[in-house]
């Protein structure tokens, strides 16, 4: 399964992910040809579905149920659940009970051989299964030991616990977050925390990967989740040195932009519209001809002071339109305008469609969907979209026989003492 | 630490002899190249004389006018990088850019899709100069594409990308992330593709152009996008409007508490974190517990119930609650506000913050380093002044002076 024309292949990367955010960092080094296996227990929930879950189980759930495809778990609901398999594109699975010395065995003996390995559990979760990174490196000097603890391995908060939108609240994102002018526990769901950590991981493991190029020596990356999300707003703390001030709860405006949300004459459909300046003013005057409210508006400070009354106006002349209709006749004027696309419009998108952007993959376990594509693309090298995501232990033979070398005996008593398995158990 | 570099003492970088050219103006882009920045290659900026970088005009409050030389903006996006001012569209600007890129490792640039080419900088041109060259191009909806051209701003983006649809009040518009949060994902993601780039470069010898569609960043972005996605092709249909963790089962209870002095985030995803809540908010109230321990869900009690939460959050203050919580191991925290982030104790035990001078906006404290490594993250200088470095790159390239 080697090509040389991805620009990790060769680079094995030992997965102890788990949740959200480090999965999501794994599929990125994934994409680039890296061979990402995820070390799964089979007494675990690693990949937030428990073999439990049952058809009936979720009936109730509400929404969360649709995770499974047609809202069915069953059977093997660890291999179908979408909170598990957007992120688990060109993966390989091997099962792997750290607790026991034969999982801890395998462990050491896998990391041995690898280049890299990512974790995202708690501080101290390595360390107790005598997997920390001091022992790891003197084991394999080359290899880079990716550690994500949220605020970092030490400090007097460093063993807090929590998700990404509780950092997202200490860093101060979650308090600038909110409805225009309303209070902050006004605002929907954040997770930038998440969203903001796999690329940076993986540009880490690259720095990593880079270095180890000139040096031959790997080392420990440790990348404190709450201060790579803290340079999304950096700009907030400068200003507030600078300035003595924070910043206010702005809702869907911009300070430089007159803009907001508008609803459509579709059901529940919205769409937005940006107002940069004054080219951008005359361009959606002229789309909508004359109306009271658009001589409120002819200069930047005018907008600045009629904002209020200028997006109801706005909001008047969408109200009666379609989104498509609002989108396309702003869209030829070059006015920055979208519609808030929900997640099946995005997938009957011509642009998407285009582009190829989704890639449709088939698995035994789940059948044949289309996935979220990459998030880039290159010219000049490829991307890696094999299996759409490892059947729990699909991968036990490769790891241990192939790359562990383990006898036929070996690995045999390991299957026949339920240590080794293609099913979950937890 | 002043602007002007003066690397004789400074310590090895692990991208030290590095060269990206940031023909970028906006946060993604100088996003992109301040990762490489900080951690020791050699970024020159090429800046429009006169005007500069749009960040550097980035405004916090409607209608102010901030120095372009300590803007707060530019400032965070530009340490270490070198700017030289240079005019595009004449003859000499054009050939000083053309030969600062034959001997750069990459460049990024996020113009109009198709506005390198018109500029006489089509990436297939660069690499005929120089085959390792990596080209990373930032745009809002890709190079290709019947929607290539549109025009967008950030909650453009964060409509046709992010999770905005499900994001808000069920029964009120849909609500955009603050701040400039989605040009950092799209711009850490450019830095993250370069950085491949560069290292198949490194081991192939070839180049690469790289086509960065900020509306695709986002959709596979893991602020839920793409496990909604594939939750609607899963079953066929959308995330719920402003519903709170929708894609979590039973036992989850997630959201914003007011307390006395602040708010507080809270975040129970299992029946274990629901009953150590139940223990500390009920604590000596027996009847409370009896009718909420080991509940997976509430029903008719939900507004009795959440009188009692949000009754109880309310008369203490956000830090105490925090530290409470946190005892008993029940994920809530505080929300910070810049103040007190600037001054909080984990983060200025670990030296997350760096101080630095600069010749106009004096001595401030940055954020440090995004992650740690040997050899990593350093402000050797603070962002330059518009053309600071134009003679001195002028002359590493053995070129007369360009006037800004």
């Amino acid at each position: 399964m080697t090509d040389t024309n991805l620009p990790l292949d060769g680079i094995r990367v030992v997965d102890l992910t788990v949740v959200w955010s480090g999965p999501g960092a794994t599929a990125l080094l994934g994409d680039l040809g890296a061979e990402v296996i995820r070390i799964e227990g089979n007494n675990r929930v690693s990949r937030q579905a428990s073999a439990r879950t049952t058809n009936a189980s979720v009936a109730n759930s509400g929404w969360s149920r649709n995770t499974y495809p047609d809202g069915k778990p069953e059977p093997r609901p660890y291999d179908r659940t979408a909170l598990f398999n957007w992120h688990a594109r060109n993966k390989l699975a091997a099962c792997m009970n750290l607790e026991t010395p034969e999982g801890h065995e395998a462990a050491l003996r896998l990391i041995e051989i690898s280049d890299v390995l990512v974790e995202n559990n708690t501080n101290g979760v390595l360390e107790k299964l005598g997997l920390g990174h001091d022992r790891l490196l003197e084991l394999n000097p080359r290899l880079i030991v990716a550690r994500m603890p949220p605020m970092g391995m030490t400090g007097p908060m460093s063993n807090y616990l929590g998700y990404g939108p509780n950092f997202n609240s200490l860093v101060g994102i979650a308090a600038m977050d909110g409805y225009e002018g309303e209070p902050p526990d006004s605002a929907g769901e954040n997770y930038h925390m998440d969203e903001s950590a796999p690329a940076g991981l993986a540009f880490a493991v690259l720095t990593a990967l880079w270095d180890r190029e000139v040096t031959g020596r790997g080392g420990l990356v440790e990348f404190a989740q709450a201060e790579n999300v803290m340079q999304d707003i950096g700009e907030f703390f400068l200003d507030y040195q600078m300035n003595d001030r924070k910043p206010a709860v702005l809702g869907n405006t911009d300070p430089a932009l007159l803009q907001d949300a508008f609803r459509t004459a579709e059901d529940d459909r919205w769409v937005v519209v940006s107002i940069r300046d004054d080219r951008d003013w005359a361009a959606l005057t002229g789309v909508v001809g004359d109306a009271g409210w658009t001589a409120l508006g002819r200069t930047a400070a005018d907008r600045r002071a009629n904002s209020r009354a200028l997006r109801d106006g706005i909001a008047a002349w969408c109200a009666p339109l379609s989104s498509d209709d609002v989108v396309r006749r702003l869209a030829a004027v070059r006015v920055p305008a979208a519609e808030v696309m929900s997640e099946l419009r995005l997938l009957a998108d011509p642009h998407l469609a285009a582009r190829e952007w989704f890639k449709a993959r088939s698995h035994p376990s789940v059948g044949t969907y289309r996935y979220p594509g990459h998030p880039w693309r290159a010219d000049g090298f490829d991307l890696a979209f094999g299996r759409p995501l490892p059947g729990f232990g699909e991968d036990n033979e490769y790891v241990y026989k192939t790359l562990l070398g383990y006898g036929d005996e070996k690995y045999d008593d390991l299957v026949s003492r339920r240590l080794v398995t293609d099913e979950q158990f937890a | 630490m002043t602007s002007s570099p003066s690397r004789a003492d400074t310590r090895r970088q692990v991208f030290n002899g590095l060269r990206v050219v940031d023909l970028s103006r906006w946060v993604a882009g100088e996003f992109a190249t301040k990762m490489f920045a900080d951690f020791g290659a050699d970024v020159v900026k090429i800046e429009k004389p006169g005007a500069g970088s749009h960040s550097r005009h980035w405004a916090l409050v409607p209608g102010e006018r901030p120095d372009p030389e300590a803007n707060p903006l530019f400032l965070h996006l530009n340490t270490n990088k070198r700017s030289i001012a240079v005019d595009l569209r004449s003859t000499e600007g054009l050939e000083l850019v053309k030969r600062l890129i034959a001997r750069a490792d990459a460049v990024v640039e996020s113009f109009r899709p198709g506005h390198l080419e018109r500029l006489g900088l089509d990436p297939d041109e660069l690499r005929a100069t120089n085959p390792r060259l990596v080209v990373t191009r930032i745009s809002p909806f890709g190079q290709t594409g019947p929607y290539r051209d549109r025009e967008a701003t950030g909650i453009v983006l964060q409509a046709t990308g992010g999770p905005m649809n499900a994001t808000g009040d069920a029964h009120r518009a849909p609500q955009r992330k603050p701040g400039l949060l989605e040009q950092y994902t799209i711009g850490r993601t450019a830095g993250e593709a370069t950085l491949a780039g560069l290292y198949h470069a490194r081991r192939t010898g070839r180049g690469s152009t790289i086509d960065v569609s900020g509306q695709e960043v986002l959709l596979s972005s893991a602020d839920r996008r793409a496990s909604y996605l594939l939750t609607a092709e899963y079953s066929g249909v959308n995330a719920p409007r402003g519903v709170r963790s929708a894609h979590r089962g039973a036992a989850t209870f997630t959201g914003p508490f007011r307390a006395s002095d602040g708010f507080v985030m809270i975040y129970i995803t299992n029946q274990e974190f629901w009953n150590r809540l139940i223990r500390l908010i009920g604590a000596g109230d027996e009847v409370f517990l009896g009718k909420f321990l080991d509940r997976p869900h509430l029903g008719d009690d939900w507004d009795e119930f959440m009188d009692y939460l949000k009754a109880w959050f309310a008369a203490r203050p956000k830090i105490q609650i925090m530290t409470d919580a946190e005892a008993a191991r029940i994920p809530c925290t505080a929300f910070l506000e810049m103040d007190e982030l600037y001054a909080h104790p984990h983060f200025r035990e670990r030296g997350a913050f760096v101080t630095a001078e600069h010749p106009v906006a004096g001595r401030l404290d940055y954020l440090g380093a995004p992650w740690r490594m040997r050899d990593g993250f350093e402000i050797r200088h603070t962002a330059p002044r518009l053309g600071e470095h134009t003679a001195e790159v002028t002359a590493e390239l053995e070129m007369s002076v360009v006037q800004p």
